[in-house]
């Protein structure tokens, strides 16, 4: 089919890709940012258990989690301005871009959502009692000692997010935007040399992977410094394994799942 | 002063307190004894409104809440008139002993830091753990939890101190520990109000003593007269199991 393969490539295209990541990262670090609010919004509902509120956000949880992001993406772009027509709002000269960073928003807001109640839940309501009792309002004992434990918490799964997030960018494509798979397609077809323009792409998804979790997890031992001073060495070491393991099921999951509906 | 009238508090169709009233008088010791279920814990929490009680009223220091219809600003202000000490200790997990300590000076007094790390050290000092500074609740024992609980407490000067049945959760070998610095703040004229099993402890700290059985007082008085010679039978009969005379009888 293509070109017989030659390594050289591989490096040239290396070099070729990396302007279009920063399309890439755009999408992720806008797409998470509206994600954790949208995610804030939703989880708050499920955490105070307001009545009605809590069954459009167990709605808006099951649609996420539950369809494609791919089908998602072709929702919103070609749905989306079919239903704004009907209220007289002409969005066809919004860039494809915008729509893309608002699926991928609402995608991992949902995500975020989970993440968040189970983060919030897992910091002891003791604390919470201990707070009111010194006499702290709601806000500031949420502020003050239920937040900054939860997000300690919640890293690892951060992580998790932010990098499924990264690689399912590389659907954007099929809404032609030109990010880095995007990019690869059309140096793949021009060369014909498909399997060296593949191989650079995974490099650059890989390191930037690789790079995310190594920061996350500096940042979780930051957070749990006022847990990390108990466990002995041993214990620490266990405590590393346990994290790669997890690390390791990160990277599975996408692998495993919505990188091959594409 | 401190005065509880009719208060009352259900868990669903599960009526814990029937309607208490107690009086406790300023720089009073007050413990509260009784089987498991009778409602002590759940009275101490609804006292400062941890536990939202059904109906009822309460006044500590003039200042007077009624717990049918409570808006936002007196709840807030009796959390502030009361401190309490958990069971749990509850101590903030991601703060270490000194910032559990100032943090509600900082935050609820808005004292500046200088003069809230100060008194923080001081009141650390003195449940002696002045050399306990900067460690995290993981890494001190529990009844060096405990006692960054009764600092905390402490700290924010309050009209009363609640205890939740404070040594509950520690090694035997720890109570006495937590014991001494509870007997120690009691002798400085704080009012206490203590939820507790140690029958000894109580006879020996408090100076009043209220036994509860099913959601109401069965009896109160001075700790000689209910220890050595209750008047009610159910009292009689609760003493008579936790002090069978060194035999335990099953």
């Amino acid at each position: 089919m293509g070109e017989p393969f030659d390594i050289s490539y591989v490096f040239e295209y290396l070099v070729k890709l990396l302007p279009t990541l920063k399309i890439t990262l755009l999408i992720v670090v806008s797409s998470i940012v509206i994600g954790l609010g949208v995610g804030f919004i939703v989880a708050l509902p499920q955490l105070y258990k307001i009545p009605i509120l809590r069954r459009f956000s167990q709605v808006y949880l099951s649609f996420f989690r539950g369809t494609p992001i791919l089908i998602q993406l072709f929702l919103f772009y070609y749905g989306l301005p079919e239903i704004l027509k009907l209220v007289n709002l002409d969005v066809a000269k919004v860039p494809a871009l915008y729509f893309v960073i608002l699926t991928y928003a609402l995608h991992s807001g949902a995500y975020m959502a989970e993440m968040i109640r189970a983060a919030v839940g897992a910091v002891d309501r003791g604390q919470v009692e201990a707070a009111y009792s010194v006499g702290m309002n709601g806000f500031q004992a949420f502020t003050r000692i239920v937040l900054p434990q939860a997000m300690a918490i919640a890293i690892p799964v951060f992580a998790n997010l932010v990098i499924a997030n990264l690689k399912d960018t590389s659907l954007a494509f099929s809404l032609g935007i030109m990010e880095m798979t995007g990019k690869s397609q059309t140096l793949a077809v021009m060369s014909r040399h498909f399997v060296e323009t593949y191989i650079s792409l995974a490099i650059i998804y890989f390191v930037i992977s690789f790079g995310l979790e190594k920061l996350f997890h500096l940042l979780e031992r930051k957070l749990l410094k006022h847990e990390r001073r108990i466990t002995t060495e041993v214990k620490e070491q266990q405590v590393k394994l346990g994290k790669t393991k997890r690390s390791l099921l990160g990277f599975g999951y996408s692998r495993g799942g919505r990188e091959n509906e594409a | 002063m401190i005065k509880l009238t009719q208060i009352k508090k259900s868990f669903g169709r599960n009526e814990v307190l029937k309607g208490i009233d107690l009086t406790v008088k300023k720089g009073e010791v007050v413990a509260i004894l009784g089987p498991s279920g009778s409602g002590k814990t759940t009275l101490l929490r609804c006292i400062n409104y941890l536990e939202k009680p059904s109906d009822g009223q309460i006044t500590i220091d003039e200042f007077t809440v009624n717990y049918k219809r409570p808006d936002k600003k007196d709840i807030h202000t009796l959390r502030q008139k009361s401190a309490m000490v958990f069971q749990q200790y509850n101590l903030f997990k991601h703060k270490t002993a000194l910032e559990n300590v100032m943090e509600g000076l900082l935050i609820v007094k808005k004292l500046p830091k200088e003069k809230a790390r100060e008194m923080s050290v001081e009141l650390l000092d003195k449940v002696g753990l002045g050399n306990k500074l900067d460690a995290y609740p993981s890494e001190l024992s529990g009844g060096q939890q405990q006692r960054v609980g009764i600092a905390r407490a402490l700290a924010l000067n309050p009209e009363v101190i609640l205890f939740d049945e404070p040594t509950s959760a520690l090694d035997p070998e720890l109570v006495g520990e937590v014991l001494g610095v509870i007997r120690k703040i009691a002798k400085e004229g704080i009012t206490m109000i203590i939820v507790t099993h140690e029958m000894s402890f109580a006879q020996d700290v408090a100076n009043h003593v209220v036994f509860m059985d099913g959601g109401v007082i069965v009896e109160e008085g001075k700790p000689s007269e209910i220890f050595n010679n209750p008047k009610e039978e159910r009292t009689k009969q609760f003493f008579k199991r936790i002090t069978p005379d060194g035999v335990y009888s099953i």
